[in-house]
C-alpha cells in the first residue's frame, strides 16, 4: 500500500479544494457561481458514475445494468421519503445498500457468463427491474408517473440578510459538498483497488479466470466484491440525484443513457485507472456544455462524433494518450526510478486484455 | 372467447417473428462473419423506415415501391460506414467495437431527430394498410402477413445464399477461420464489406415494413438493436439457423403476454427480457 501515498495525498488535496471551492467561487463570481456549482456537480456526478463502472470493468464484467442500480438508489430515496419520516440524508447509505444487495443477487447468477452474454444478461436485468418498478402499486412507487422526492436542501429565504440568488447558491453549494464527498469516496475506493492486492486479483480474473483460480485467487469473490462496491457507489449517486432532481420516474431514472454515460466516460478517459474516469468526466462534461451552447438542437450528434473519433484515434483513452506523449521524450538517464502513478498503469491495462 | 384470444396472440406473435428474424439475421451476419459487435444495427432499420417515409411524402412512393430504392441505398450506406470506421476496429477489443458502433448509433439517431423531429411519422393513405381478413375468429392484417412473408423469404434466401452460393461459402469460411480463408485465396476484406453492407440492407428492408406497420420514431432503431442482440445471443452466437426459432419463441411470448395479460402491453417488453435473462442463466449453469 506504500505506492498509494502519492495518490492519497492528491486525493486529500482534491478534497480540500472541493471544500473551499464554493466559498471561493462565490467570492469571485457572485451570482454566476450558482451555475458553476451546478455544472461542477454534474461533472462530479459523471465522475462517480464513471469510477464505479470502471471498478466493475476491472474484473472483466462489462455491465449494462448500471442504470438499474442507479435507479434502485433513486427509488429507495423516493420510497423512503414517501413511506417513512426518515431524514433524507439516510437515503444515500440505504440506497447504496439496496443497490449492493441487488448486485449481490445479479452478480451471483451471472458468475458463469462472459463477454456479450454477460452484457445482455445485465441489460435484460435492468429492463426487467424497470418494468417491475413500474408495475408496483402506485401507492408505493408511483407507477408509470413516478414519485416526487423532497429535495435534500431547502434553504430558507430570510429577507434583509441575503439576496434572492443566495438561496440557489446555498442549495447548490450543499449539493456540491455532498457530490464532492461521494466523489472522494469513489476515488478512495478506486485507489484502494488500484494499489492493494485487489489490483492483482481483479486483473487476474479479468485476463483469465481459470488461471486466476489456479493461482489462488477466488474469482467469484473478486467479481462479487467488485460488483458490490461498484453498485453501492452508483446506488448512492442515484439517491442523491433523485433528491436533487426532485422526482423519480421509471423511464427517466432507469434510462439506458445512464448506463451509456457510465461506460463511455471511463473508456474515453482510460480504463482500469483512477485518473481516467475523472479526466473523462471532466472533458466530456465540458464538451457537452460547449456543444449545448453552440448547437442547441443537435448537440448529441457532436457527442457521438467525439466518441467515434476517440475510439478510432485514441483507443486507450485520454490517459493512454498522455502515456504515449510521455514516452516520446528522450530516455531518462540510468538510475531514474520507474514511472509511478496512474499513467504507468494505463499502459499495462486496456489493450489486449478485454479482447 | 379465451381460445380465440389465445389464437390471436399466437398468430400475431408468429407474424411479428418474421420481422424480428429479418433484423436479427442481419446482425448475426455481422457478428458471425465479421466478428463486429454492431450496436448501430438498429439504426439501419430506422434509416430504412424514414427513407420510406420520406419517399412517400416527397414523391408519393408506395412503400412496396420504396423497397427497390431503400435496399440498395442501405447497402451503400452500410458499405460507407464499414469503410470509414468499422474496419479499423475489427482487431480491437469487443469493448471498442461496442463503443464505436454505439457512437455511430448516437450520430444516426440524432441526425434523424434533427431532420425529421421526434414525433412518430405516419404514412397515411396507403390503400392496403387496413386490409385484413378473418380466419376462424382470428383477424390477420394484410400488412403484417405481407411483412412476415417477405421477411421469411429473405431469411430463407439468406440461408440458401450461405449454404449454396460461392459468396455464402466464402462468408462461412471467413467466419470459421479468417487466416485460413485468406490463405486459400479469399479476399477477406471484401467479404467483410459485402457481409456488413448486406446486414445493413436486410435491416433496412425491415425498416420499410415497420414504417407501414407502425409509425416510426428516430428511437425505434435502438429498441430493435437490443431485441436483435437478445435474439442473436439466445440463438447462440454464430448460429444463424437458430435465429428463426429464437425470434419465434420471443415474438410469440411477447404477443401472448400483450394479448392475454391485462395491462400486458407495457409488460411485454419486460417479458421479452425476462425470457432472455432466464435462458442465459439456465444455459450458463447447466453446462458442466
Amino acid at each position: 500500500m506504500r505506492r498509494a501515498l502519492p495518490d492519497l495525498a492528491w486525493t486529500l488535496l482534491l478534497a480540500a479544494a472541493l471544500a473551499l471551492a464554493p466559498t471561493a467561487l462565490k467570492a469571485l463570481f457572485q451570482q454566476a457561481s450558482v451555475s458553476y456549482l451546478s455544472l461542477a456537480s454534474n461533472a462530479m456526478s459523471l465522475a462517480v458514475l464513471a469510477l464505479s463502472w470502471d471498478l466493475l470493468a476491472r474484473t472483466g464484467q462489462l455491465s449494462l445494468a448500471h442504470a438499474a442500480f442507479y435507479g434502485a438508489g433513486g427509488y429507495t430515496a423516493a420510497i423512503l421519503a414517501r413511506l417513512t419520516g426518515a431524514p433524507l440524508a439516510l437515503a444515500l447509505p440505504i440506497g447504496g445498500a439496496v443497490a449492493a444487495l441487488l448486485a449481490l443477487g445479479l452478480g451471483s447468477v451471472t458468475l458463469r457468463l462472459r463477454g456479450i452474454y454477460f452484457a445482455i444478461a445485465t441489460l435484460a436485468f435492468a429492463e426487467v427491474l424497470k418494468a417491475v418498478v413500474q408495475q408496483l402499486p402506485t401507492g408505493i412507487a408511483g407507477g408509470a408517473a413516478g414519485l416526487n422526492v423532497p429535495p435534500l436542501f431547502r434553504p430558507h429565504f430570510v429577507p434583509g440578510t441575503m439576496q434572492r440568488w443566495e438561496i440557489a447558491y446555498l442549495s447548490n453549494a450543499g449539493y456540491f459538498y455532498v457530490y464532492g464527498a461521494l466523489l472522494v469516496l469513489a476515488i478512495l475506493v478506486s485507489i484502494v483497488a488500484q494499489r492493494s492486492r485487489l489490483r492483482a486479483a481483479f486483473t487476474a480474473v479479468r485476463t483469465n479466470e481459470a488461471v486466476a483460480a489456479v493461482m489462488g485467487v477466488r474469482p467469484a469473490r473478486a467479481k462479487l466484491l467488485a460488483f458490490v462496491l461498484s453498485s453501492s457507489l452508483v446506488g448512492m449517486l442515484g439517491a442523491l440525484e433523485a433528491e436533487r432532481l426532485g422526482s423519480v420516474i421509471p423511464d427517466g431514472t432507469f434510462a439506458i443513457s445512464t448506463t451509456v454515460l457510465a461506460l463511455v466516460t471511463p473508456i474515453f478517459g482510460g480504463l482500469y485507472t483512477t485518473l481516467g474516469p475523472i479526466l473523462g468526466a471532466g472533458v466530456l462534461s465540458a464538451i457537452e456544455e460547449t456543444l449545448k451552447r453552440t448547437f442547441a438542437e443537435g448537440y448529441l450528434i457532436g457527442y457521438g462524433l467525439v466518441l467515434v473519433a476517440s475510439i478510432l484515434f485514441m483507443p486507450r483513452g485520454l490517459v493512454g494518450l498522455a502515456g504515449r506523449l510521455r514516452r516520446r521524450r528522450p530516455p531518462s538517464p540510468p538510475g531514474a526510478g520507474p514511472e509511478s502513478g496512474v499513467v504507468a498503469d494505463a499502459s499495462s491495462g486496456h489493450g489486449g486484455e478485454a479482447g | 372467447m379465451e381460445l380465440t384470444l389465445l389464437a390471436q396472440g399466437l398468430v400475431s406473435g408468429v407474424l411479428a417473428a418474421g420481422l424480428y428474424a429479418l433484423v436479427s439475421v442481419g446482425l448475426a451476419l455481422a457478428i458471425g462473419v465479421i466478428g463486429v459487435i454492431n450496436f448501430a444495427h438498429g439504426e439501419f432499420f430506422m434509416v430504412g423506415a424514414f427513407l420510406t417515409y420520406q419517399l412517400f411524402v416527397s414523391f408519393g412512393f408506395d412503400p412496396l415501391l420504396s423497397l427497390v430504392f431503400v435496399a440498395p441505398a442501405l447497402f451503400i450506406i452500410g458499405a460507407v460506414i464499414y469503410l470509414s470506421s468499422i474496419r479499423y476496429v475489427l482487431r480491437a477489443p469487443e469493448l471498442n467495437q461496442m463503443l464505436l458502433t454505439f457512437g455511430l448509433s448516437i450520430v444516426l439517431q440524432n441526425l434523424a431527430l434533427l431532420i425529421w423531429g421526434g414525433d412518430p411519422r405516419f404514412i397515411g393513405g396507403v390503400p392496403y394498410r387496413s386490409v385484413g381478413f378473418q380466419l376462424g375468429g382470428v383477424s390477420i392484417g394484410l400488412v403484417p402477413l405481407g411483412s412476415f412473408v417477405i421477411s421469411l423469404a429473405l431469411v430463407l434466401g439468406l440461408y440458401a445464399l450461405l449454404a449454396r452460393s460461392p459468396l455464402g461459402r466464402a462468408m462461412r469460411a471467413v467466419a470459421q477461420n479468417r487466416v485460413g480463408a485468406s490463405l486459400v485465396g479469399l479476399e477477406v476484406d471484401r467479404i467483410y464489406l459485402v457481409a456488413f453492407a448486406l446486414s445493413a440492407l436486410l435491416a433496412g428492408i425491415g425498416g420499410v415494413m415497420i414504417a407501414v406497420i407502425q409509425s416510426p420514431t428516430p428511437t425505434v432503431g435502438f429498441a430493435f438493436t437490443l431485441k436483435a442482440f437478445a435474439i442473436v445471443v439466445l440463438a447462440g452466437l454464430g448460429n444463424i439457423r437458430g435465429i428463426l426459432w429464437a425470434s419465434l419463441a420471443v415474438a410469440v411470448s411477447e404477443s401472448l403476454v400483450a394479448t392475454l395479460v391485462p395491462n400486458g402491453d407495457s409488460l411485454s417488453n419486460a417479458v421479452f427480457f425476462a425470457i432472455i435473462f432466464v435462458v442465459l442463466i439456465v444455459r450458463a449453469w447447466r453446462t458442466p
